[in-house]
């Protein structure tokens, strides 16, 4: 993976020191709250309902075993030892202490680590495909492209007080695992007719008050002109975004007010002013980028495992194998995801504990790599078959080998009212109640793939709108509600669902799901129409009888 | 007002700032408001003026004053406003090379980043100004991306 040069290294240790300084100067009264709040949210530091929260940056998801290390070792010295993986694919502490930030980011640091950009008004953390450079279908590994965004979207002098949060993310094919529709801008890899690799770009996107999905703003970009065009897009978005009503500030509402074509013309008018400058790559840059993405040393011998004796003789393991590991690229080798979604535990949650047996695994087993997801969960990406054994049993003694991976209890749910400042609901205990009743595994293996989100404010972070199932938490005169959404998605076919009617109450959540499940199960025309075919062809109808009755 | 020009403090500023109520002042340097500066244009024809900029103003109207103010001052009504960045870049890409000055919420922690969107002229409140302020300009050495003053990012130049 990518390893920092000098270059790199000096910024992060740069920028400790001046947080520091930041930090020191609000602490003697010489920095006023509302400017310390703008720089602290920029280093990821949010002061939260029980404490601060700090949100450490993992660039395009990807961190090393001795990574992963030291944010078990933060954890467990300054926070109460644990994490929370988010679906940016960053993590956060939910317990450090204000005063402690500037060591914990020197800490972060010694190890090519920091929370830059991690929340505020600029241009966030980079994301992609967790399966990126071991997925078959992929035509190219999106991860240097989003090292190169990286670099210049670190520090950028005039795009750090833009409108509102800006978010990128990058898809290396045709599958769509990085929700990149419902971005700010999402850069997706084509090959156009001459053969050649670049980008078809989107603008717009997002979810919050306003979910949009987002719009083509151009069919194909060079690979070279990406940085030239990205700068153009922000150059356009900071000076014509809305600054009066930070609910109208996102990109998505100027492409809406001014129309997707008056926008492009303004994007490519100042792009033609700019698409010949040094922002131009030059091959060489770019090979030296890809250079740093070689792929591992895989071993040709990998192919001879005899994990097919294995699988027939160990249940537990087959079924683990079936729904937790994925088809590699590399004969002999597969992608093994991690769940973070056990039984009874906040999903994306995951102790300093369990962080080290991970990055133990990662050594031992994956090339001491190891990735984070859009769906809160971990990769090992290069596991060899004859090894997934072993590393079945390991993950299974941590508490991270529950066979639910794309099932109903895979759910992404945000921290909710338990922790954030923002939410108007609580979502954790509604994990839980979800977790109670649909324990069995055999079921939920029977319902195929259903993605559930639930978000406890419409600010969507747990991106609510494009579930399968989505649920909305609300308040409703001090109690909280919960308002479904059905049939939405964030794949290659991006869609946001439909409402299916009034809220629910809390303790009902789970009850309205299992209807919802039954309705799918008596519809469905085999096991081949999942639960997201089955809402697109009947409609949410069915659905609201069966949670309304006949006279919703 | 504290005023730092090409990163140093200056203690005289040559300008004149006449009120929208007052007079234009008989000689001198002189600012004025975008809109002010437009309507007096003619009486301004030979005489060394700088015109009042905010993120609301037309764009192209700046620009195109390139060539006949030497100051060209932009006002963050808010620290948080970033429009100025941009515009201050678009001017030096135009090719004013005149003055460009921050004005408004000014202060320490924005900067670094004002001088490398081209602003040359910096003019912090008082109550917010000391002289240690300076040292934000160093604060971070590295710099991935080109800016108005190095073209060239970071990656290529090592």
């Amino acid at each position: 993976m990518y390893q920092y040069t000098e270059v790199d290294q000096k910024l992060v240790e740069e920028r400790v020191a001046q947080y520091r300084d930041q930090t020191r100067r609000y602490l003697a009264g010489e920095l006023p709250e509302e400017e310390f709040r703008v720089l602290r949210l920029m280093n990821g530091l949010y002061i939260q309902r029980q404490a601060p929260m700090l949100r450490v940056a993992i660039p395009y998801g990807l961190l090393s075993a001795t990574q992963m290390r030291k944010l078990a070792h933060i954890a467990r010295t300054y926070d109460k030892g644990y994490g929370h993986f988010t679906t940016r694919t960053n993590i956060q502490y939910n317990w450090p202490t204000l005063e402690s930030v500037p060591d914990i980011l020197a800490e972060l640091a010694e190890v090519q680590m920091h929370a830059i950009q991690t929340s505020g008004n600029c241009i966030r953390n980079t994301t992609t495909d967790p399966y990126a450079g071991v997925i078959a279908s992929e035509l190219e590994d999106p991860r240097p492209w989003c090292e190169i965004i990286r670099q210049w979207s670190t520090l950028h002098p005039e795009f750090a007080y833009l409108p509102r949060k800006f978010k990128i993310a990058v898809t290396g094919g045709p599958e769509d695992r990085a929700a990149s529709q419902v971005h700010d801008i999402g850069l997706h890899l084509v090959r156009n007719a001459q053969g050649e690799t670049g980008f078809e770009v989107l603008v717009g996107g997002g979810l919050g008050r306003t979910p949009v999905i987002g719009k083509q703003i151009r069919p194909f970009l060079p690979g070279r002109d990406l940085l030239s065009y990205l700068e153009a897009i922000l150059r356009v978005y900071n000076l014509n975004g809305r600054r009066d009503n930070k609910y109208k500030a996102r990109i998505k509402i100027l492409v809406n007010a001014m129309g997707i074509d008056p926008f492009r013309e303004q994007v490519e008018a100042e792009w033609a002013q700019i698409r010949d400058s040094d922002l131009r790559l030059s091959p060489q840059e770019i090979e030296a980028v890809k250079a740093r993405f070689a792929p591992p040393a895989y071993e040709a011998g990998a192919v001879d495992h005899d994990l097919s004796a294995q699988l027939a003789e160990n249940e537990a393991f087959r079924v683990w194998y079936e729904h937790n590991t994925v088809a590699h690229k590399v004969p002999g080798y597969r992608i093994v995801v991690v769940s973070l979604k056990p039984h009874l535990k906040p999903p994306g949650d995951i102790t300093d504990l369990q962080m080290e047996a991970v990055a133990d695994l990662a050594e031992r087993y994956s090339f001491g790599e190891i990735r984070a997801t859009h769906h809160q969960n971990l990769v090992l990406a290069d596991v060899k078959q004859g090894d997934l054994l072993p590393v079945w049993k390991s993950l299974h003694a941590a508490n991270l080998a529950r066979p639910n991976i794309g099932t109903l209890t895979d759910m992404i749910v945000c921290p909710g009212f338990d922790f954030c400042g923002l939410a108007n609901a609580h979502t954790l205990n509604i994990a839980e109640q979800i977790n109670e009743k649909f324990e069995q595994v055999d079921y939920l293996h029977d319902l195929g793939n259903i993605r559930l989100n639930i978000s406890g404010c419409i600010n969507a972070c747990a991106h609510h709108h494009v579930g399968h199932i989505g649920i909305l938490g609300v308040d409703k005169k001090g109690e909280d509600w919960y308002q479904f959404t059905l049939g939405g998605s964030s794949e290659a076919d991006a869609a946001l669902g439909q409402a299916l009617g009034k809220a629910i109450a809390s303790d009902q959540v789970a009850n309205t799901i299992e209807k919802i499940l039954l309705t799918y199960i008596a519809q469905r025309e085999s096991e081949e129409e999942s639960f997201l075919d089955l809402v697109r062809r009947v409609g949410v109808d069915p659905f609201k009888e069966a949670v309304y009755g006949a006279d919703h | 007002m504290a005023l730092i020009i090409d990163r140093k403090p200056v203690t005289e500023d040559r300008w004149q700032w006449p009120a929208q109520a007052q007079p234009l002042p008989a000689a001198g340097p002189v600012v004025l408001p975008l809109a002010r500066w437009l309507e007096q244009a003619d009486a301004l024809i030979g005489r060394e003026s700088g015109v009042l900029v905010n993120g609301d103003d037309d764009l192209e109207q700046i620009l195109a004053l390139k060539e006949r103010v030497r100051l060209v001052a932009i006002e963050f009504p808010t620290f948080a406003d970033g429009r100025g960045f941009s515009i201050a870049r678009l001017l030096r890409r135009a090719g004013f090379s005149g003055e460009i000055r921050a004005i408004g919420d000014v202060t320490r922690d924005r900067l670094a980043f004002l001088e490398r969107c081209g602003f040359n002229a910096l003019q912090v409140p008082d109550e917010r100004y000391r002289p240690e302020i300076l040292a934000a300009f160093d604060e971070i050495s590295v710099r991935y991306q080109g800016d108005a003053n190095q073209p060239r990012p970071a990656y290529p130049q090592s």
